[in-house]
């Protein structure tokens, strides 16, 4: 209904807000939809089909109110589920939420797929020429999207699908979790990334990604000799 | 289940900036039968405007943040090094904590939330509604213990224009009977206090489900304000938590989203 989808403006009028730009006020007023339509149950056609989260059952959701609720867990579940997919996905990285305020909480796993694209050597997006009858292998640059902050690249550019599934960033009380129980993400090694200081592991990463260079180059002379 | 509610009989508005909408429920407390009771209350505070707290000043809890500055301000590490939490330690929160001040084993009373519903009171829409079937396994492993004190909302735009929510909470408590249980909830916006809310239900009779509705109404939020709510999802977060007998026996969790995008 349209008049539920207005807003007071000082509690006066029912005109539309207009607290945003124009772009994103018309992309808020198209999310301000009426409640969709769900699939009946057949027993009950009357009744839309209740879904659940972790065991709870959603009776009703006012999708001109509330368009998502989720657990903790299932947040758990849709991170670990993502970071599985990352071998598979080389643009798992730029799939993580966007976010314009840079957050502490996405960091770690931020950190934990740009480590992991770093180590991966099969990663390339083009052809390199090939320079005194050696190809080399290109260098990830800081231009590279997939190692650049979510935060810079805007609303518009890391909301792929993972990160719809996760509903935005993981928070920080689920992160900083007993670590014990959260075996399933052990390997990440969440806890030991060093959240407050990027700049070091910039450091670190960009070390040790010039030490695989060097080894793969060795090997490549040592087999062409 | 993890819901966090917005009472206005006891609370603190530091700003007009709007609160959260109610995620953890809470709980109401009211006198009835033995055994397996329904009790049923509904409570209808005070308004949540700070202005109108000053003819009711006697239910109005002092925080931190106000002027006289009565509470000090307490700090979260400062409160993991003890072993028992009180009300006035989670008062003179100035942040929402990054760790839970206890743990789910703290919960001897075995409170379980088992529904949760808010609704408009202007027009009597309801919002949400969730329940936990008798059939949900306790015993199920969670990936984390600290999942199950979570919740996130994706609320829309429109939520923040919202003037009256009712929340209705129904919780059953365990074998033992539960003196002075009382549920404070702070909410916070990029870390700063948006408002607390502190609600005493009372004595909760063993073995009992209980019913309550909050009724709180939100003051006007500015352009700016709900322009930078809906801006910045998940900025707005809450701080859920439950004591008896003055001590902490659980902590809830829960961040919001204005953009109106799941």
């Amino acid at each position: 209904m349209s008049l539920k989808m207005e807003m007071d403006v000082s509690g006066v009028s029912r005109a539309p807000i207009s607290v945003l730009p124009a772009a994103a006020a018309e992309e808020v007023k198209a999310t301000l939809r009426p409640e969709a339509e769900r699939p009946r149950c057949s027993s009950t056609p009357c009744s839309p089909i209740k879904s659940t989260v972790s065991g709870y059952q959603i009776l009703h959701m006012n999708a001109n109110y509330l368009v998502g609720f989720t657990t903790g867990e299932e947040l758990l579940k849709l991170a670990h589920k993502w970071s599985d997919a990352g071998p598979e996905n080389p643009t798992t990285p730029e799939a993580l939420p966007a976010s314009p305020l840079r957050r502490p909480l996405d960091v770690g796993l931020h950190r934990a797929s740009r480590i992991y694209k770093a180590k991966s050597r099969y990663y390339q997006p083009y052809d390199i020429p090939a320079v005194n009858g050696r190809r080399r292998r290109r260098m990830p640059s800081s231009g590279d999207s997939y190692l650049r902050p979510t935060g810079s690249g805007g609303a518009g550019t890391g909301a792929g699908e993972p990160s719809k599934a996760l509903h935005g960033p993981l928070p920080l009380c689920l992160l900083k979790g007993k670590r014990a129980q959260s075996k399933s993400l052990d390997y990440l090694n969440l806890d030991k990334m060093n959240l407050r200081e990027p700049a070091a592991d910039t450091e670190v990463l960009q070390y040790q990604l010039q030490h695989l260079t060097l080894r793969g180059e060795r090997v490549f002379t040592r087999n062409k000799t | 289940m993890s819901y966090s509610c917005t009472n206005t009989g006891k609370s603190q508005d530091p700003s007009s900036a709007k609160k959260s909408g109610g995620n953890n429920p809470g709980s109401c407390g009211g006198s009835g039968d033995t055994g397996s009771s329904n009790n049923s209350h509904n409570n209808r505070g005070n308004k949540a405007n700070a202005k109108s707290n000053t003819a009711e000043a006697m239910k109005v809890k002092v925080g931190c943040n106000t002027t006289d500055g009565r509470i000090p301000a307490t700090m979260e590490e400062e409160l993991l090094a003890n072993t028992i939490i009180t009300p006035d330690d989670v008062l003179g929160l100035e942040k929402i904590t990054q760790n839970y001040l206890c743990g789910p084993e703290d919960n001897v009373y075995d409170i379980d939330f088992t529904r949760f519903k808010i609704r408009d009171l202007e027009t009597g829409t309801v919002l949400f509604e969730i329940t936990k079937p008798p059939s949900a396994n306790k015993a199920d492993k969670l990936v984390d213990p600290n999942a199950g004190r979570f919740v996130r909302y994706q609320f829309t735009p429109a939520f923040l224009k919202l003037r009256q929510v009712g929340a209705t909470v129904e919780f059953t408590v365990g074998d033992v009977p539960i003196n002075n249980f009382r549920m404070i909830e702070r909410h916070y916006f990029r870390e700063q206090l948006l408002k607390s809310f502190d609600f005493e239900f009372g004595f909760c009779i063993p073995s009992s489900k209980n019913t309550c509705e909050h009724i709180y109404e939100f003051p006007p939020l500015s352009d700016e304000t709900m322009c930078a709510m809906m801006l910045h999802p998940y900025a707005t977060q809450s701080d859920s938590f439950y004591f008896v007998d003055n001590k902490l026996v659980m902590h809830n969790k829960a961040d919001y989203s204005y953009s109106g995008t799941p």
